[in-house]
C-alpha cells in the first residue's frame, strides 16, 4: 500500500491550526496530529480502493462479464446479480456517493445513486410472445433511479464486496 | 367448366417429401451444365467478358462468359468449372444464376454496371435437416478493376422496402401479390398457382442497390423450401429474378424470370425516423457467431404439440380455464384490455342462430352465466367476461364444457340492432385434434323488450381486406395484422427497434358489425392451433376479444385487448373479386 499522498486543503488547514496552539502542548499535539494524519490517510486509501472496486464491478456488470465480477466478491456465491439488471450507470443528478469505513477499517458501506436498466422477459404464454422471443426480443426494458447499497469487507488486506442491493430512491 | 384454381391442399397442409441428398443431386444433375430455364430471352450482357467479383468476408468469383449461356467460374482461385447460366438485365443491373455442376450449390449474382458493385447470393441444398430447404448466404462486393482501388460503397441491407406491396406477373404467367410488411420476412399470395385464397410467409432479405432498385429474397421455409430472389425497380415496377427449389410434386423449379407489376400501396414504418437499417432480426443469439447461412426462422409446426382426440379429451378433463387471472394462459395478450361490462348481469336472452341451435342464456352476474341449447332440459354454468366495444355492442365469450368437441363461443351481440354473430371454436379437427376449427354463426337476439329484424344480419365483408393495423397488447408485445386476403391474415412481430420482424399467417374471416366495427377471427393452423377472435373498433382504435387454445397445458379461453394504430392499406380487393373468386362479397 502506498504511503505517498498529496496534502489536501483540509490537511493544510488542520496543520495551520496545530501551529496556533501553545508551544507547551506542541510535542504531544504533534504526535496526535501524526496519528490523525495516518488514520485519515488510511481512510482515504480505503475509500479510494473501494471506489476502484466499485468501478471495476460496474464495468463487469455492464459488460455482463461474470469472470470479471466473481473475484470481486468475498463469497463467490454472492456474485449472482439480479438477472433483470442489464446496465448500471452513475446518477449524477442524485445525491453524492458516500463511503463509510468502519472504525476498525475491516468493513465499509457504500451508497451510490444510480440509474438501472431493468429487463423483464415477457412470459411465453401466447404465439406473439413466443415469436418475439424467437427473434431475440421478448423483453421489456425500463430505466429506474435506484440507490446502490453495497457492503464491503476487508479480506487479507484487500477490499471485497459482501453484499449488493438496489434500493428505491 | 374449367374447374377451380384451388389446390387439393394449401401449402401449410402439404406433406412435402423429405428428399434425400441423393435425390436432390439427381434432380440437379442436368441444370449444372444446362443452366436455368427462362421464358424470356436471356441477356448476353457479359458475353465474351471476364469478370472477377471480390466479396467482403466471402468468396472471390472469377467468371469468363462464353458467347451463349455458358460460363467458366473459379471460386477462390480454385479450379475452373464450366457451367450453364441464365442472365437477365434490368437497367444497369444484371442478375445471373448458375449451379456448380456435380454439386448441390449454386449462385445468384447481381451486378450493377454503373457502380461495379455486386451482391453474391450463395445457395445450397442439404444444409438443414429438411434437405429440400434452400439455404442462402449473402456476400457484398465489387467487380475488381485492374489497377483501381476497391470501392468503399457496397449494396447493403435496408428497411427501405418495408411496408411496400406489389402485384407481380411473371413471364411464366405466375401471378402473385407480394407484401413486405417486415424488414426480415415477407408475405405472398399465390393468385394463379393456388387461387389466392390464403397468404403465406417466408424469411426474406432486402438489399438496396440504389434508390430505385432493390434485391429481394424469400425462402419458403416450413413449406417447399423453394428460394426466390429478384431485383425490382420500384418506379418502373419491373423485376428480374430467379427461382430454385422443388414443388409439391418434387419437380425441380430452376428458372430465371422477368415480371411486371402494379404498386399496391405503402404501409407506415414504426422505426425511429432516420433508422434505415435492414436485417433487424439478428441471425444468432447475442454473443454468438452465426453459422454460414444462419437466420431466425419461425418454425411453428416444429414446436406445436400434436395431440390425438383422446389426448385432447384427457387434457380438457384435467384442466380447462376460462379467463384465468393475470398470470394465466395468454395473459400477455390482455395487457391493454379495456374495462369489462356487467351489463348482461341479471338478463335472460336467447341467441337464435340461422345455422346452428339457438343458445339460451341466464346471466347470473358479471362473470357467471348459464347456457343451454334450445330444447335441452338442464343448464350449464360457465365463467364469462364481456366488454362493450361500442355503445350497445357487447362481446362476450365462454366455454361450452361437456360438448363433444370442447366448444367455445366468442359472441358479438348488437343490442341496438338485435343482431348477433358467434365464432364457434371447436377441437377434434382433422389434422391435429388440438388445433382449433371455427364456424361462423349469424343470428338475432331474442329478449324482453327487443324486437329483432327478420332478414337483416351481420355479414362477411371485404372492407378490412388490404388494411394493416398494429396492436400493442402490452409493453414489449406489439404486432401488426395485415388483412391480405378475404380469407387469411398475416401477423408481424415488431423487434425492439420497432422494425417488422418475424411473420406468420393463417386462415381468417371478417364480419362487419357496424361502420368502423369489425369482428374477425384467425386460425393459427399448423402453428399453435389457437383461434383468435377480436372486435376491431376503428373509431377508438382499440380491440377486444378472446383467444381459444388447447395444448398440453389444457384448454383455455383468455381475454385479448390491444391499443391499435392504422398502418395503411393496400389496394387489393379488386384482385380477389376479379382474379380469384369472381364474386362480390
Amino acid at each position: 500500500m502506498s504511503k505517498n499522498t498529496k496534502p489536501t486543503r483540509r490537511s493544510f488547514l488542520k496543520g495551520s491550526a496545530l501551529l496556533a496552539v501553545p508551544l507547551a502542548a506542541a510535542a504531544p499535539a504533534a504526535v496526535i496530529a501524526e496519528d490523525q494524519l495516518k488514520a485519515r490517510l488510511a481512510r482515504l486509501e480505503d475509500e479510494a480502493a473501494i471506489r476502484d472496486l466499485h468501478q471495476t464491478w460496474l464495468r463487469g456488470v455492464n459488460a455482463r462479464a461474470a469472470d470479471t465480477v466473481r473475484p470481486l466478491f468475498a463469497d463467490p456465491k454472492s456474485t449472482r446479480l439480479d438477472q433483470t439488471v442489464r446496465t448500471v450507470a452513475a446518477d449524477h443528478a442524485g445525491q453524492p456517493d458516500t463511503i463509510e469505513v468502519s472504525a476498525d477499517s475491516e468493513s465499509a458501506a457504500g451508497q451510490f445513486p444510480c440509474t438501472v436498466e431493468i429487463e423483464t422477459a415477457i412470459p411465453q404464454d401466447c404465439t406473439l410472445a413466443r415469436m418475439a422471443h424467437a427473434q431475440g426480443s421478448g423483453f421489456v426494458r425500463r430505466i429506474e433511479r435506484r440507490v446502490l447499497k453495497v457492503e464491503y469487507v476487508k479480506a487479507s488486506g484487500a477490499w471485497a464486496i459482501a453484499k449488493v442491493e438496489f434500493a428505491p430512491v | 367448366m374449367t374447374g377451380t384454381p384451388y389446390p387439393k391442399e394449401q401449402m401449410h397442409r402439404i406433406a412435402y417429401t423429405k428428399l434425400s441428398e441423393e435425390q436432390i443431386a439427381s434432380k440437379l444433375s442436368t441444370v449444372g451444365l444446362g443452366g436455368p430455364a427462362s421464358a424470356s430471352p436471356l441477356s448476353n450482357a457479359f458475353a465474351g467478358e471476364s469478370v472477377r467479383i471480390v466479396t467482403d468476408k466471402g468468396p472471390t468469383l472469377a467468371y469468363t462468359f462464353g458467347p451463349t449461356n455458358r460460363l467458366s467460374v473459379t471460386v477462390n482461385n480454385g479450379g475452373a468449372v464450366e457451367a450453364g447460366y441464365g442472365a437477365l438485365t434490368l437497367s444497369s443491373v444484371t442478375l445471373l444464376s448458375h449451379i456448380i455442376p456435380g454439386t448441390q450449390r449454386g449462385y445468384a449474382v447481381v451486378i450493377d454496371r454503373d457502380t461495379s458493385l455486386a451482391t453474391v447470393i450463395e445457395l445450397w441444398f442439404s444444409g438443414y435437416p429438411d434437405n429440400r430447404e434452400v439455404q442462402r448466404e449473402i456476400y457484398y462486393g465489387y467487380i475488381e478493376q485492374p489497377g483501381q482501388p476497391a470501392p468503399k460503397n457496397r449494396q447493403r441491407t435496408t428497411n427501405r422496402v418495408e411496408g411496400k406491396g406489389f402485384y407481380w406477373k411473371q413471364d411464366t404467367g405466375a401471378e402473385t401479390l407480394e407484401f413486405y410488411p417486415s424488414a426480415a420476412y415477407s408475405h405472398f399470395v399465390e393468385l394463379s398457382r393456388l387461387g389466392g385464397e390464403l397468404g403465406f410467409c417466408g424469411p426474406s432479405d432486402y438489399i438496396q442497390i440504389n434508390d430505385d432498385l432493390y434485391i429481394y429474397t424469400r425462402t419458403e421455409c416450413e413449406f417447399s423450401g423453394t428460394f426466390t430472389t429478384y431485383v425490382m425497380d420500384l418506379n418502373r415496377i419491373e423485376q428480374i429474378g430467379m427461382r430454385l427449389g422443388f414443388d409439391a410434386n418434387d419437380a425441380l423449379e430452376y428458372y430465371v424470370f422477368r415480371g411486371k407489376g402494379e404498386w399496391l400501396g405503402q404501409l407506415a414504418h414504426f422505426e425511429k425516423f432516420g433508422d434505415e437499417t435492414g436485417a433487424p432480426v439478428p441471425a444468432a443469439a447475442a454473443g454468438e457467431t452465426p453459422a454460414k447461412g444462419a437466420r431466425r426462422v419461425y418454425r411453428p409446426l416444429k414446436t406445436m404439440p400434436k395431440m390425438s382426440e383422446a389426448e385432447v379429451d384427457a387434457v380438457c378433463a384435467k384442466k380447462t380455464t376460462a379467463f384465468a387471472p393475470a398470470s394465466g394462459p395468454g395473459a400477455s395478450m390482455a395487457g391493454n384490455l379495456g374495462p369489462s361490462t356487467g351489463w348482461l348481469a341479471g338478463k335472460t336472452l336467447t341467441l337464435r342462430y340461422d345455422n346452428a341451435p339457438a343458445m339460451e342464456y341466464r346471466f347470473d352476474d358479471a362473470e357467471t352465466l348459464q347456457w343451454r341449447k334450445e330444447g335441452d332440459g338442464s343448464w350449464t354454468k360457465a365463467r364469462y367476461q364481456a366488454w362493450e366495444s361500442m355503445p350497445g355492442v357487447i362481446l362476450f365469450g365462454h366455454l361450452l364444457e361437456g360438448t363433444p368437441n370442447h366448444d367455445g363461443h366468442s359472441v358479438v351481440a348488437d343490442f341496438h340492432q338485435g343482431l348477433v354473430t358467434c365464432f364457434n371454436g371447436y377441437l377434434n379437427t382433422p389434422y391435429f385434434a388440438n388445433e382449433a376449427g371455427v364456424r361462423t354463426l349469424f343470428g338475432v337476439i331474442e329478449m324482453e323488450g327487443l324486437i329483432p329484424p327478420k332478414y337483416n344480419r351481420h355479414y362477411f365483408t371485404d372492407e378490412m381486406v388490404g388494411r394493416a393495423v398494429s396492436q400493442n397488447y402490452a409493453p414489449g408485445l406489439t404486432s401488426m395484422h395485415l388483412y391480405s386476403t378475404p380469407h387469411s391474415l398475416s401477423w408481424i412481430i415488431f423487434t425492439n427497434s420497432d422494425a417488422g420482424g418475424l411473420e406468420w399467417s393463417g386462415p381468417a374471416a371478417y364480419v362487419k358489425i357496424r361502420d368502423g366495427l369489425y369482428f374477425l377471427y384467425w386460425l393459427e393452423e399448423a402453428c399453435n392451433g389457437t383461434l383468435g377472435t377480436i372486435l376491431v373498433n376503428l373509431h377508438t382504435m382499440r380491440d377486444v376479444g378472446v383467444g381459444y387454445h388447447c395444448g398440453e397445458a389444457g384448454l383455455s379461453m383468455s381475454a385479448v385487448g390491444a391499443h391499435e394504430r392504422l398502418a395503411g392499406r393496400f389496394d387489393i380487393v379488386r384482385f380477389y373479386q376479379v382474379k380469384t373468386s369472381g364474386r362480390t362479397l
